[in-house]
């Protein structure tokens, strides 16, 4: 079977790659003027300077910080009491915009906020729920993505959104506009307290993807001229809700 | 410019023409100074920027210091991902690679993000010899790639293309006439490349940090196209320099604090993205296989190199192309290579250690020092191009007239006698030249400079030779003192004196 063949050859490459790495790694070491080093070295300059590690705005500056620092990058942030102004302020943010299908994160917490029924006449999917259908071309075909942030950062204004079976990375990516729910306590100040979990849980919990989303896609490659939403989502909306 | 036409030609040629397009040298001046005030205000609201350059600095230092060890972490975590991982130590070898899985594949279309190692590797190229498409998707990129050429910029490739030409350039790619306004020209783009985006059998993005103890790579971007090619297409290809690891996530803050600031000026790019190994089972994006290609191609010559190791420092963010006063002026092809300006001018006669294939591109600098000073990660290029140029000629490689030249200087420096009648022959012989003070006249060694400015004519009589007469007014003047002058002075003098005994005398009695 040609599948099999291509996994014997992938095999074979992968085996290739690991006779080479060693000649690769002696040359570089013999470069370097010493033999291998094959215990970890002592990483004395580890992360951030000290000071900026003691750096920590409280809760509610947090958010006036995101707010801010969202909003200069292009973005649309905002406060709201709760789920369910969250959840009318997507359905009118969609109405405006005039979707006809928008595509969620399967997240209890999101079906929570009823967008079915909020959005008549507007069909509204939940990601990989159906193992026969094609997620990629229904995440393209939607107008709107939500999604619920895993963390986010005030300082950088960054949303962060984990992959997984029910999380797809086309959610945050493909539809023109895009709305995440940013818990208040998933707010956190420096990117280096978000950072640091991945290192903490090590790389056996780590999921495919990792994103990082601070604001709209943008581009300046025409004469410097700003161009929103080249190929991401030009309308973010970042909604904070307490809880 | 083609890629044939920029080898062809010496730097001294390509910036001649460059300096002979407005355009161009409008456009890049105006972008280096919008990147450079952004990079500037951006390093300000950060604060403690030298704190941090020098944490850069060290992270990366430490690093390269140990790259066997990280490169192997980073190898076997990337594995344990799930990832294939393969190392190549030329151009060829990658290429290979390449080549080989895209033909297993049978692919027909390779969409691509920014990649400055693809760039070096010429590997468009290289696909297009076996029959497969290979598609920018980067909104600049992919304006270059239709018009033929090669990047100008690390961070903006196609600085040097106007509005019009690129609305000719999309127009023709349209099949129609596009209106010029950039959001249209955007979104024509946006669809095209969708459907690349959707239909494209392997993705191919760059590398901007490899993780070592987690197997992730990073990849900073604005548009979400590396995304794109990271999530849709069933096959992903990384390509990376060997250099480009970190340690830990941790070192991810420092490198995001200082990248994106030092290019553009912005606190993150639109998009970071950590990427370990391929979709994982029930996920219904991302690629089913996922393939890292560690290149070195030359990187390895300045490991254990004390004056070029740092180079490996380098985290490409092009904050010296936008203080380079040379890059201003004749942009990014003059310099003949992958990489432009001051970084690219170490680069690429860094990555081959064989003399005798360097070209000019080491001269193409003023050795002011501002590319030095704004590295975020304190790289000392302009050092690294004085100790370049040093090779050259200790190799036997300068040019017979600079040579001559230089051992020229050293005999009628070393000579007084012959200093002052060489200086009497040069003003004797641009005493036809000058006029009204200044020579315009383009002759011999003047001429490149005469060609855009006046050179000052030699003054009618030379410093060397009033200051034996300087000499002797000075000595005449200081000699006699106006008596009621040097009275005051030595009164003065008096005063002082006594004052200090005082002092000194109180502090020994009363204590």
């Amino acid at each position: 079977m040609a599948d099999d063949a291509y996994r014997q050859w992938l095999a074979e490459l992968d085996a290739e790659s690991r006779r080479k790495q060693q000649a690769f790694l002696e040359r570089l070491a013999a470069k370097l003027g010493r033999p291998r080093v094959t215990e970890p070295p002592p990483h004395p300059f580890r992360g951030a300077p000290d000071f900026w590690k003691e750096y920590e705005l409280s809760p509610e500056e947090r958010i006036a910080r995101f707010i801010a620092n969202f909003q200069a990058a292009g973005g649309h942030a905002f406060r709201l009491s709760g789920l369910e102004e969250a959840a009318r302020f997507i359905a009118d943010r969609a109405r405006e915009l005039g979707v006809s299908a928008v595509i969620r994160q399967d997240e209890p917490l999101l079906a929570g906020l009823g967008l079915e029924s909020l959005l008549s006449g507007v069909e509204v999917r939940v990601w990989n729920d159906d193992p026969a259908e094609d997620w990629i071309a229904r995440a393209a075909g939607a107008g709107l993505g939500v999604i619920l942030a895993d963390f986010a950062v005030a300082h950088t204004a960054s949303i962060v959104t984990l992959s997984a079976r029910g999380k797809g990375r086309s959610v945050s990516l493909l539809p023109p506009a895009l709305a995440a729910i940013v818990p208040t306590g998933r707010l956190y100040t420096r990117l280096g307290e978000v950072l640091s979990r991945f290192d903490e849980t090590g790389r056996e919990a780590l999921p495919a993807g990792i994103h990082f989303i601070s604001g709209p896609s943008r581009s300046a490659d025409i004469e410097n001229d700003l161009t929103i939403g080249v190929h991401g989502p030009g309308i973010v909306y970042a909604l904070i809700v307490d809880m | 410019m083609s890629a044939a036409e920029t080898a062809a030609k010496t730097v001294k040629q390509r910036a001649e023409k460059a300096l002979r397009d407005d355009f161009l040298r409008q456009a890049v001046r105006f972008t280096t100074d919008r990147l450079r005030s952004a990079r500037l205000q951006a390093a300000q609201d950060q604060g403690n920027w030298e704190a941090w350059r020098e944490r850069g600095r060290q992270i990366r230092s430490h690093t390269i210091a140990h790259l066997d060890y990280y490169l192997n972490q980073f190898a076997e975590n990337a594995r344990a991902n799930g990832a294939h991982v393969h190392f190549a130590e030329t151009a060829e070898e990658a290429v290979r690679i390449v080549q080989a899985i895209a033909e297993r594949k049978g692919a027909r279309a390779v969409a691509k993000s920014k990649s400055m190692v693809t760039e070096e590797l010429h590997l468009n190229k290289a696909l297009e010899d076996i029959g497969v498409q290979a598609i920018e998707t980067d909104l600049g990129e992919y304006i270059i790639q239709l018009a033929g050429e090669t990047p100008s910029h690390i961070i903006i490739p196609s600085i040097h293309k106007t509005r019009r030409q690129v609305a000719d350039l999309l127009s023709r790619e349209a099949g129609e006439e596009l209106p010029t306004d950039t959001p249209s020209l955007a979104a024509f783009v946006r669809r095209r490349l969708r459907e690349v985006f959707l239909t494209a059998d392997i993705g191919m993005t760059g590398c901007n940090f490899a993780i070592a103890e987690t197997g992730s790579i990073v990849v900073f971007e604005n548009e979400g196209n590396a995304r794109m090619v990271s999530t849709v297409p069933k096959t992903q290809i990384t390509l990376m320099g060997m250099e480009r690891i970190i340690p830990t996530w941790a070192d991810l803050e420092v490198m995001a604090t200082l990248l994106p600031r030092s290019a553009t000026g912005q606190r993150l790019t639109v998009y970071m993205s950590g990427i370990s190994g391929p979709r994982r089972p029930g996920d219904g994006d991302g690629p089913e296989e996922l393939h890292i290609v560690i290149v070195d191609n030359g990187r390895s010559l300045q490991l254990g190199d004390p004056e070029f190791q740092e180079l490996l420092n380098c985290i490409r963010c092009g904050a010296c192309l936008n203080v380079c006063p040379v890059y201003r002026h004749i942009g990014g092809h003059a310099y003949g290579g992958t990489y432009t300006g001051p970084i690219g001018a170490v680069l690429k006669p860094a990555f081959r250690k064989n003399v005798a294939e360097w070209d000019d591109v080491a001269d193409a600098s003023s050795l002011c020092g501002a590319c030095a000073e704004a590295c975020p990660v304190k790289i000392p290029l302009h050092d690294m191009l004085v100790s370049l140029r040093r090779r050259k000629v200790e190799a036997g490689y300068a040019k017979r007239p600079e040579a001559l030249a230089m051992k020229t200087y050293a005999a009628v420096m070393g000579d007084a006698g012959r200093l002052k009648r060489a200086l009497r022959l040069g003003r004797l012989a641009l005493k036809p030249f000058a006029r009204d003070g200044v020579i315009r006249a383009r002759i011999g060694p003047l001429a490149g400079w005469t060609r855009h400015r006046v050179f000052p004519a030699p003054a009618g009589e030379p410093f060397r030779e009033r200051w034996a007469s300087l000499q002797r007014e000075l000595e005449r003047e200081l000699a006699p003192a106006a008596p009621v002058v040097r009275q005051r002075l030595e009164e003065a003098l008096r005063r002082r004196k006594r004052s200090r005994e005082t002092e000194g005398g109180a502090k020994r009695n009363g204590g």
